[in-house]
């Protein structure tokens, strides 16, 4: 093929585009992890932060993680990140429910000692830990916190 | 042997003889610069999707299990499709490629591509599966069962599969040879449908998509314009011809030991833009023939209201061609190629024909300016094969040419005798048309004399 040489090149200019962009943005939501998802998710599922007292709590997106879907819903006080509940878990199959079922509280411990959504995750679970930060973050941008 | 209805005689442009006028309209000048551009602008998009599926990973996926499956499988879901698109593409007819390039041309391309995106489709079912499968600690069949029932979309995708691997089966080699033409075509249609089935999970299960809302608008913007694309230039044009000019046969004669010439009386030919040496794609509307189009070269400019083909007859549907009756109607498709003067790159041609090549030379002739001295070499295995003889040997007289009648039975035109007929062979373009093994043959032993690539053109006549 005569333009084959123009092809390979064109190719190799696609790829460095799309990783210098991806680099460019940002950083990981998971500390320590690769490269990342940049953008945050659209918001789908959002209530209104509720004012009762100093407390407010909003529920994040709902994160499609390829094993089901999940929701986080954040307890925010002043500035302080108070709790952390799931307001939606739905999975596509029994292994990835008890597994949900087994992280979610070490995930909840995770963001409430790092008092921000940028939290290691556990490993094992990269796909849960990632829908439940990204859920958290989506969530701390409601409420206008970090 | 002389039409009733088409008078080819030489005709200078605009003028009138007899009845009729000869109108030149040859169309807009083909760019060869869009063959460039178009070819950068794919390179760049295949680029960007391998770029989209590793920007999606994190090592920690990598690392988890079936993490490494899970990547592969994206990767080739995002490569497959984006070259499933680009073989769309490459059929779509869209007339600034298609010009410069040729719809000869772009066909190969289209079947040389073809292994690629099926193979790494197929590859992405199968890597995800397994790869799914080793995360959720399940079985193959469990976890394929589990994505058609639990995933969204994934029932559709797993039938545009299914579609596309028959399709692929079917345009086997040796599988197509047993096929009838119709048949082969009618399945290959549906890819277009098997495309649009699984653009749906493509959207709303690819990690590059799920949560990235641009790369999902441009994803989506590509396949829209894609299938925009389609809808015009390969459905929508040729239908709006066809209802335009309203072709039908007038009269079928002789012109040589089992080849005819179609005459088409139509509207507006005015109108319609083609140039020397282009074809069309010819559809007669009737009993036997409807369900097939085949191309041929209009062998004289349009001479409206009528039009001229001149078909050899082999194989059924060309004898078909002979008994066509007057008052049967043509839809037709073009028209298309680019077998025309506007690829020359000098002002002097060498224009060689085998057999029934020597329609396309035949009317790329009458583009040719007045005293500009083309070399006709006309090839045959008897002197009744050498049809049109007498319209070329009149157009290249006009021309202050010359026609070498190269008759016999089918031994090689050898080096020697090529660079003896035209020894400035190298300071012409050389167009060749006629059957395949002719066209190679010539074209081969045009590049050892030293012709440049660039200056040779050629247009082979399947059968």
């Amino acid at each position: 093929m005569r333009r084959a040489p123009a092809v390979v090149v064109a190719s190799a200019a696609g790829l460095a585009g799309i990783v210098a962009m991806h680099a460019g943005s940002a950083p990981s939501v998971l500390g320590g992890a690769g490269p990342a998802a940049p953008a945050s998710p659209s918001p789908t599922a959002t209530n209104p932060p509720s004012t009762t007292g100093a407390a407010t709590t909003a529920v994040g997106t709902s994160e499609q993680y390829g094993y089901g879907t999940l929701a986080v819903k954040v307890t925010v006080r002043g500035s302080r990140i108070t709790d952390v509940s799931v307001a939606r878990l739905q999975t596509a199959e029994q292994y990835s429910q008890s597994l949900a079922q087994q992280v979610i509280p070490l995930l909840r411990n995770e963001v409430l000692s790092a008092q921000s959504a940028h939290i290691n995750g556990i490993s094992g679970a990269t796909y849960t830990s990632e829908a439940y930060a990204y859920s958290a973050q989506s969530a701390l941008d409601l409420l206008g916190v970090k | 042997m002389a039409s009733l209805t088409f008078d080819p005689t030489y005709t200078p442009h605009g003028a009138t003889h007899g009845r009729q006028s000869v109108i030149s309209r040859p169309g807009a000048v083909p760019r060869p610069v869009i063959a460039e551009v178009a070819t950068i602008l794919a390179g760049l998009g295949f680029g960007a999707c391998i770029g989209l599926a590793v920007t999606a990973e994190s090592w920690k996926q990598l690392e988890a299990p079936g993490g490494v499956a899970m990547f592969l499988g994206n990767l080739t879901g995002l490569a497959g499709t984006y070259l499933a698109l680009i073989m769309v593409l490459l059929v779509s007819r869209v007339p600034v490629v298609e010009r410069v390039l040729g719809q000869d041309k772009l066909l190969a391309s289209h079947r040389r591509l073809a292994p690629w995106p099926i193979s790494l489709i197929v590859a992405h079912a199968l890597l995800l599966t397994f790869a799914y499968a080793e995360a959720a600690r399940t079985g193959v069949w469990h976890q394929i069962g589990a994505f058609i029932r639990s995933y969204p979309d994934m029932l559709t995708a797993t039938i545009a599969l299914v579609v596309m691997v028959a399709i692929a089966v079917t345009s086997v080699y040796s599988i197509r040879r047993r096929l009838r033409r119709e048949t082969w075509w009618a399945v290959h249609l549906f890819m277009y449908l098997a495309l649009a089935l699984a653009f749906a999970h493509e959207i709303a299960l690819g990690p590059s998509f799920v949560g990235h809302p641009l790369t999902r608008f441009v994803w989506s913007v590509l396949w829209a314009s894609t299938a925009g694309l389609v809808l015009v230039y390969r459905f929508g044009l040729p239908f709006f011809r066809t209802f335009r000019h309203r072709l039908e046969v007038v009269e079928v004669h002789p012109e040589g030991p089992g080849t005819v010439s179609v005459v088409c009386r139509g509207n507006h030919l005015d109108r319609l833009a083609v140039a020397g040496g282009q074809f069309l794609e010819w559809r007669f509307l009737t009993k036997g023939m409807w369900w097939q189009a085949h191309p041929f070269s209009l062998s004289a400019r349009p001479r409206p209201p009528f039009l001229r083909i001149t078909v050899k007859g082999i194989g059924d549907y060309s004898s078909a061609v002979a008994r066509l009756r007057p008052g049967t109607r043509v839809a037709i498709e073009g028209p298309y190629g680019a077998f025309t003067t506007h690829a020359r790159r000098h002002s002097k041609v060498a224009l060689i024909a085998g057999g029934i090549g020597v329609t396309a030379i035949r009317s790329l002739l009458e583009d040719l300016p007045r005293n500009c001295d083309p070399v006709v070499i006309l090839r045959a295995s008897s002197t009744e094969e050498l049809i049109l003889g007498s319209e070329v040997a009149e157009l290249v007289r006009h021309r202050k040419g010359r026609v070498h009648e190269l008759v016999g039975s089918r031994s090689e035109v050898r080096i020697d005798r090529l660079s003896e007929l035209v020894p400035d062979l190298r300071n012409r373009d050389v167009y060749v048309s006629g059957p395949e093994g002719f066209v190679d043959q010539i074209v081969a032993t045009v590049l050892q004399l030293g012709v440049p690539k660039d200056s040779v053109h050629f247009e082979v006549y399947s059968l």
